[in-house]
């Protein structure tokens, strides 16, 4: 339990105490700065106001695609959908700033699809913008791509869970497809919906891997958390942390008592009904309720997927043979993959020196997370105060990753306890507060997808002590759910970009690597090590799934 | 007004193949049973009639129609499910309501049209309560009001009683007749309780392993089963093993059994030596006393276990011959019956036009009786 608040929970909140015990700091810094007055303030209420902006348009990208997508995972019965599936999920497990950098490249250069249809530039700028909107579209791209599968999954779970045969009595009741979905389907995933979005606009608005690749000038509240604390703004970098922090805090924890443990069914209010409009409403979805029309849909959003997922792989990948030995369009050598990484740039020595920093933190945060998961999930279980354990749990997953890491950094840091220097050891301290957090819900999934309690019970009854018990019954059942967790743990660990970033001084891991590359315009060597990393990254998920295919 | 007519019904799924080429007629205003085993391809067939499953081969038509392509929402047919399947987030008014409402209808139609149908099921009083809130029989009732609220002249019932306690269960299948009847509605009913449709149905479908094995009245698939697995699935049957000795008048015929006892029964269409079967139902045999041994097609054996069930006694007897039969022996000329004891030497006794005689089934008895083919 020490060592649990210590590790785990203590960084959630140290964050909060920091704009108290260093006021003064933050007084001058956002509030009174001599030389620019409020400006940083402005600045704090700019980019939160961005970063809101694109988050909830993400948000609801998501959703036009996702409900779809859910729906076709869940009910559709068709070849490829494991691969469509896993394609969905994918950028949960690849390294955003590798991802990121893929989609800059697709979006934005030759390399990419502009490359593909002749055009001899990129089809976007980094720059543009959805008109009246200034809502950057690449930097929207690439938040949709990462925080679909938080939508699509959470509504998949739900749909599979529900009973089709609601939407069969609805159907030889008379409503058309359509109708059924508003009627019947609706009021009953309405607190997936909930809850998925919820979970989307949290990581969108802590998404730093990526969106620091993709960002261009725009700056959104995570990257400012970042880029100030490089700046030495300490005081502006953490207050802007807190209220981000709090934002989630503010957002999940009612959304998460609220829905779980209640077998939520939100009765709608019968507005449409009321209202005289439900007869235009049945006549336009029975219109639109034709199978040509329903399979159309499904089309759209399975080439949406292709593009924002797919693509960018492909066109990573494509691009790092073409540049191998020499930059394809000057024919320069300089410009070549070979040249960055052996020539004098002579990036494959940090490459290397990286990928040990990467993996090194990442099985040790895991091996240490897994053994404090374990009598973790056990305490939610069997306690009452559990739920609430949980849901504080669930913090560290969305909270911004940026603000999550300045929080370890001066926890530990030279700020505060002064114990540990940013380095590989506070990486690994930063991993655990997250990877504490998957490992304990992919155990708690398991468990509660089995039978364990029954056998607890049956052991205990049959005179075997908890310890025993939960020794030879419960563990090996659960092993299935640990091994799940301590995977994902993993992966997420090598690509975690934004919190790495503030907490890993001179030992920079691979992931943070590809951006200071971009930064850097070493684009041939962005380019190795970004494929490098999506494609280990891909190697991981393949072994996953041979591994627990098993069963 | 629904006739229901079907013509060479497939549905494969996988590799699986659900319906093996189905024909089945329904007249208007007939109340039909599917009958049989778990698994046989019962719900399938009635989704595919119903147009929540499209069939791989084969043509649905109601009332002359050919709606094989036709979403369920346009077929008019009502729908009621095993799990019952109230919509969970609307009370019973609602969910009754809910046909007339996506149909499209004027509202004040709709309300009187909910009503009538829950005052004509009696389940008006439960209008405001949620289905959680409602014991299985009524919500069951309640899920009928809905399927009929559409206007649905055709009624699918999909095992309706199967997730009830069964005192409700009986006492529903005959209300579930009666609505039908006095609505002047068709219905299939599927169920796998033998008993249930025999009590409830004009006719009887049969299934088998994704085909139709009979399609008769209970009273002639009870008498007159065409085959041996009908025989069995129908009330039990015993099953004797033998030959037809010699051909006797009046379309009766001498059948040797393994044992070597000759006895009398009713058989067509065989000649001398043809291997044959013998099926008596457990209650068409009797139990006589030693002092009747001069009467006709008795066996003797021996009781290996007596049972009290009730309203009858089941015994099972082990034959001379070493085959074991059940023999149920009711109780309303009780009192004075004699209870037989285990141990004890019998005669049992059979009515030659109850035993019920097929060719030797190729495949051999067993697998006759499987519910696979
Ligand atoms: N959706 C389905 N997918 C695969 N197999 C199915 C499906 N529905 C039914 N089956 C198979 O078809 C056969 C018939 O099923 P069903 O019609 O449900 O039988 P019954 O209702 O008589 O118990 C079974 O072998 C079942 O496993
Ligand atoms: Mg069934």
């Amino acid at each position: 339990m020490v060592a649990l608040a210590v590790l785990v929970l203590l960084p959630t909140v140290f964050l909060a105490s920091f704009p108290i015990v260093y006021f003064d700091e933050v007084r001058y810094e956002v509030f009174e700065n001599p030389l620019v007055g409020d400006e940083n303030l402005r600045m704090i209420i700019s980019v939160l106001l961005f970063s809101f902006k694109l988050s909830i348009s993400a948000v609801i990208i998501d959703l036009v695609l996702g409900i779809p997508l859910a729906f076709l995972l869940a009910r559709g019965r068709f070849p490829g959908k494991t691969l469509l599936e896993t394609l969905v999920t994918l950028p949960l497990v690849i390294p955003t700033s590798g991802f990121g950098f893929a989609s800059l490249l697709t979006w934005t250069t030759v390399s990419g699809i502009g490359g593909w249809l002749g055009l001899g530039r990129g089809i976007l700028e980094t720059s543009a913008t959805i008109p009246g909107t200034g809502i950057p579209i690449l930097m929207l791209i690439v938040h949709v791509s990462l925080t679909l599968p938080y939508v699509v999954r959470t509504l998949q779970a739900k749909l599979v869970e529900l009973n089709p045969v609601y939407e069969d009595a609805s159907r030889t009741l008379g409503a058309t497809s359509l109708t059924t979905f508003r009627k019947i389907l609706l009021p009953q995933i309405l607190p997936a919906v909930f809850s998925g979005s919820v979970l989307a606009f949290a990581r969108s608005l802590g998404e730093t891997g990526a969106t620091m690749v993709v960002s261009g000038v725009r700056i959104t509240a995570a990257i400012a958390v970042v880029r100030w604390e490089f700046e030495f703004k300490l005081g502006a970098a953490a207050f802007l942390g807190l209220i981000l922090v709090l934002i989630t805090w503010l957002i999940i924890l009612p959304v998460e008592l609220l829905l779980t443990g209640k077998q939520g069914i939100i009765k709608p209010p019968p507005l449409i009904y009321k209202t005289g409009l439900e007869k235009v409403f049945l006549k336009l979805e029975s219109k639109l309720s034709k199978r040509g029309l329903r399979n159309l849909l499904y089309v759209v959003c399975i080439f949406a997927v292709a593009i924002l997922v797919v693509i960018p792989v492909i066109v990573v990948g494509e691009s790092v043979v073409a540049y191998w030995y020499a930059d394809p369009y000057t024919g320069k050598r300089e410009g070549g993959v070979v040249y960055q990484l052996l020539g004098p740039p002579n990036y494959l020595p940090a490459i290397l020196r990286a990928t040990a920093i990467s993996f090194t933190s990442a099985f040790v945060s895991t091996y240490i997370s897994v053994f404090l998961s374990i009598p973790l999930a056990y305490i939610i279980e069997r306690y009452r105060f559990g739920r609430v354990l949980r849901a504080i749990l669930k913090i560290p997953l969305v909270v911004p990753s940026s603000a999550l890491g300045l929080s370890t950094l001066l926890m530990w840091g030279p700020k505060f306890m002064g114990l540990i220097t940013p380095g590989i050891w506070l990486i690994i301290l930063t991993h655990i507060v997250f990877s504490v957090p998957v490992i304990v819900e992919t155990i708690i999934a398991v468990y509660e997808g089995s039978d364990i309690k029954l056998y607890e019970d049956a052991a205990r009854t049959l005179g075997a002590n908890p310890y025993y018990t939960a020794e030879k019954i419960s563990l090996p059942v659960l092993k299935e759910g640990i091994i799940t967790g301590a995977i994902l743990s993993f992966t997420h660990s090598l690509g975690e970009t934004g919190a790495t970033m503030i907490v890993m001084g001179s030992d920079i891991p691979i992931s943070a690597l590809v951006v200071n590359m971009v930064e850097s315009l070493a684009i041939p060597a962005a380019l190795f090590t970004s494929t490098y990393l999506i494609f280990i990254s891909m190697a991981l998920i393949f072994v996953f799934r041979l591994a627990t295919r098993r069963k | 007004m629904p006739e229901v007519k079907l013509v060479n019904i497939v549905k494969r799924f996988g590799n699986i193949t659900a319906l093996r080429g189905i024909n089945l007629t329904v007249e208007n205003g007939e109340y039909v049973c599917i009958l049989g085993p778990s698994g046989c391809g019962k719900t399938t067939l009635l989704r595919i009639i119903a147009g929540l499953l499209k069939p791989d081969e084969g043509q649905v038509y109601i009332d002359g129609e050919d709606v094989t392509h036709k979403p369920p929402e346009y077929r008019g047919v009502g729908f009621v499910f095993q799990s019952i399947a109230l919509f969970p987030h609307m009370n019973s008014w609602e969910n009754v309501l809910y046909g007339p409402t996506v149909k499209g209808l004027d509202k004040s139609i709709s309300h009187r049209i909910a009503r009538e149908i829950m005052r004509t099921l009696k389940t008006i009083d439960y209008s405001g309560l949620y289905p959680g809130e409602l014991s299985g029989g009524i919500a069951q009732m309640i899920a009928i009001a809905r399927a009929l609220a559409t206007g649905a002249k055709l009624l699918l019932l999909d095992e309706p009683l199967g997730a009830l306690d069964p005192r409700i269960r009986v006492d529903l299948r005959y209300e579930l007749r009666r609505i039908v009847k006095g609505l002047g509605l068709t219905a299939i009913h599927v169920t796998h309780n033998q008993e249930e449709a025999l009590t409830i149905a004009d006719r009887i479908v049969v299934m088998r392993s994704g085909m139709v094995e009979a399609y008769d009245t209970p009273e002639n698939l009870y008498w007159h089963p065409k085959n041996l697995f009908v025989a069995d699935f129908i009330g039990k049957v015993n099953v004797l093993e033998g030959f037809i000795k010699k051909a006797l008048t009046g379309g009766k015929a001498l059948v040797e059994l393994t044992g070597g006892i000759s006895i009398e029964v009713y058989a067509k269409g065989f000649s001398e030596g043809d291997k044959v079967v013998v099926a008596v139902r457990p209650e068409n045999f009797e139990i006589l006393d030693r002092s009747e041994a001069d009467k006709p097609n008795l066996l003797r054996g021996v009781v290996t276990r007596a049972r009290f069930m009730g309203d009858y006694y089941r015994y099972d007897v082990t034959l001379e011959s070493g085959e074991r039969v059940t023999v149920n022996t009711p109780l309303y000329r009780s009192e004075k019956i004699q209870v037989r004891k285990k141990g004890e030497p019998v005669l049992v006794r059979f009515d030659p036009e109850k035993a019920l005689v097929y060719a030797y089934p190729k495949r051999g008895i067993e697998r006759e009786l499987s519910i696979e083919v």
